[in-house]
């Protein structure tokens, strides 16, 4: 008897344990905030649910936001945990502005968080929306500001339209999926969506009715869509990159990889750069879905993902991985022109300002990375003590 | 290097999953995907279940003659223990037989409970992570993202309305209260009880938390489990039989009348 009671409550304190995220189980979510740059400071988003200014000059914090959420489950830590922040700060006129995995939008002003008032200070433009405790779904993807109207899209499978003034809401659109985690591309009044039910929506930007025009495909797409000229690209579950021209029911081409293409696609002077999860990055020519090269990180390191977007700095095409690897490459050919180690998982978007590539790997530290001398600049630790 | 783990038992059942939930219709695909494949598995473990349940069985039917050497041999505890174990010899009974097939059961359960919530990837890390354990082909694809929600629940997430929360506690109080032998002594017979009531009661509380996929797993797992034990067992067990320790009371009462 005594053996069965302890079978018994250790197979239900093994659920409890793994149930938790804290051996298996989930993965327990982190956030992978990219980096903005923006008049010689960087803004993002940390592991520990803040959004940072950071001046590089100085390589420290000039100041931090907080934001928490409720804990689900029966997970190793407090009812209330730190948010998680996926999406890369967008910053318009010197306001930043970033959605949050707690399912608000937030408007901040770096001036009166330097004074460390309380937020929001409505009377310096900052806002939160929804205002009240409501909240729109987690929000993954970025923001994209046009016309004084900021468009994200949020996990209740809809998208927002708010004003850049006060955060109010201008419209919101219909439920066009289960969950949308992109970043919307907005042209000429038009917002292109892509669903992973399979769907890319075009939306109008003036009051977020469906347009005629949409693309249906069997399998769901599971990036974010990229809008070069009239053709949308966008990765899929199939494992296929798509090229959608705008107006057609069938797509342009397809480009077959060996996993998902995860990361938004970088598109260049009529050449597609896409990073797939197989390891590998795709330049493929935009209109005819022909293979310029192939770089494949797996020659280096066994089994590394390709997660975030590459980035252009001049002529050199810059890759980070999920190892923590990043290489420089030739846009032209491909050719590996120098790697350089971070040492930790890189998920979130880079960005590059001065030759400097900014990055914020997964150990919740903030990478410069001087491409020309192929080393690590310095690093912040984001963490606080 | 592949994980074994994942290679042998993560993988397939995940990919198990979302093949299953392919062929369903989309509004209750997972939550029915994961009441198959719980059958499946327990197909698959039926000789293993067997086994168990007929360990338990034979221990049922030795009761009455535990009890009675617990009443004789009651206060000399190493006495009693030989005596039992001679017991188990005689009639070729291992006392842990019942215990090995739910422990070899045990990592199965494990890497279904893994898969279900890997397969539900409710966050963009677990959906990253799913990419790793899926096989290619259109019959995966397709199916992905899955619909987490099934009838009244979304199976990402814990259940408010605490129907299932009552469900599973009720089901596994029943279960339970099929094999728990009654006990002769009041000690252990109290321990029984509230083993019968606290474990249904734990997991009910933990289903309150929990993102509903699990405890519908635990809920479909637990009726398949009382369904394979009423047939192989021949009825409902100790659930419709007074407990001893009920029957010991009266037999006081009895003499306690006796006495006056």
């Amino acid at each position: 008897m005594k053996a069965r009671i302890f079978i018994s409550f250790g197979i239900l304190f093994l659920f409890v344990l793994t149930s938790g995220g804290c051996i298996g189980g989930q993965q327990k979510p982190q956030g992978f905030s990219g980096v903005t740059a923006y008049e010689g400071d960087l803004y993002l988003g940390s592991m520990d649910g803040r959004v940072i200014a950071v001046d590089p000059s100085t390589r420290s914090e000039v100041w931090s936001l907080t934001f928490t959420m409720p804990s689900k489950g029966m997970s190793c830590g407090s009812s209330s945990t730190s948010a998680y922040i996926y999406s890369t700060p967008l910053v318009i006129n010197g306001m930043v502005c970033v959605g949050i995995y707690n399912g608000k939008v937030l408007m901040i002003n770096p001036s009166a968080r330097s004074q460390n008032l309380d937020f929001p200070q409505a009377r310096s433009g900052e806002w939160i929306f929804p205002r009240t405790d409501d909240v729109i779904g987690p929000v993954v993807g970025s923001q994209v500001e046009v016309n004084n109207t900021i468009f994200v899209c949020s996990s209740d499978g809809r998208v927002y339209a708010l004003d850049i003034t006060y955060g109010d809401e201008k419209w919101k659109s219909e439920h066009l999926g289960s969950k949308l985690w992109i970043t919307p591309v907005v042209k000429e009044e038009t917002i292109y969506v892509s669903t992973f039910e399979g769907y890319i929506y075009t939306l109008s930007a003036e009051n977020g009715s469906l347009l005629p025009w949409e693309f249906k495909s069997e399998e769901g797409f599971v990036s974010s869509p990229a809008l070069y000229e009239d053709i949308i690209f966008v990765g899929s579950f199939d494992r296929n990159l798509y090229a959608v021209k705008i107006g057609d029911d069938e797509p342009l081409w397809t480009v077959s990889g060996g996993d998902w293409f995860w990361s938004t696609p970088v598109v260049k002077d009529g050449v597609v750069y896409a990073g797939c999860l197989d390891g590998k990055l795709y330049a493929i020519d935009s209109k005819t879905g022909n293979s310029l090269w192939e770089f494949n990180t797996r020659d280096f390191i066994e089994y590394d993902r390709i997660v975030s977007s590459p980035i252009f700095v001049g002529d050199l095409l810059v890759v980070a991985c999920e190892s923590g690897e990043m290489y420089v490459l030739s846009s032209t050919d491909g050719v590996l022109m120098d790697a350089i180690s971070i040492g930790h998982p890189v998920s979130g978007s880079l960005c590059t300002m001065d030759g400097i590539i900014y990055v914020r790997a997964q150990d919740n530290s903030l990478y410069a990375v001087d491409v020309e001398k192929g080393k690590i600049s310095w690093e912040l630790a984001l963490t606080v003590e | 290097m592949p994980n074994p783990w994942n290679l042998i038992i993560q993988d397939p059942i995940i990919n198990g999953l979302i093949a299953i939930s392919s062929i369903l219709p989309k509004e209750i695909e997972f939550g029915l995907a994961i009441i198959i494949l719980t059958i499946i598995v327990r197909l698959i473990l039926t000789p293993v279940t067997l086994r168990q349940l007929k360990s338990t069985k034979a221990m049922q039917d030795m009761q009455p003659k535990i009890q009675e050497l617990q009443k004789k041999y009651g206060k000399n505890k190493q006495k009693l223990q030989q005596e039992m174990m001679k017991l188990y010899k005689e009639a070729g009974v291992n006392p842990l037989g019942c215990m090995w097939p739910m422990l070899i059961q045990f990592p199965v359960w494990i890497g279904l409970y893994q898969s279900i919530m890997k397969a539900l990837a409710t966050t963009p890390e677990n959906l990253l992570d799913l990419s790793k354990h899926l096989y290619s082909g259109q019959i995966i694809s397709r199916a992905l993202p899955l619909n987490s929600h099934f009838l009244w629940l979304d199976l990402s997430k814990p259940d408010t309305t605490l129907i299932l929360a009552i469900l599973v506690g009720g089901s596994m109080w029943v279960q339970q209260k099929m094999t728990t032998a009654p006990a002769a002594d009041s000690s252990q017979q109290s321990t029984n009880t509230m083993m019968q009531v606290m474990m249904p009661f734990m997991f009910g509380i933990i289903c309150i938390m929990m993102p509903s996929g699990l405890p519908l797993f635990w809920l479909a797992s637990t009726l398949i489990g009382i369904a394979t034990q009423y047939f192989v067992t021949g009825g409902w067990g100790y659930l419709k039989k007074p407990s001893s320790s009920t029957q010991l009371e009266s037999r006081g009462k009895g003499k306690r009348i006796r006495y006056r």
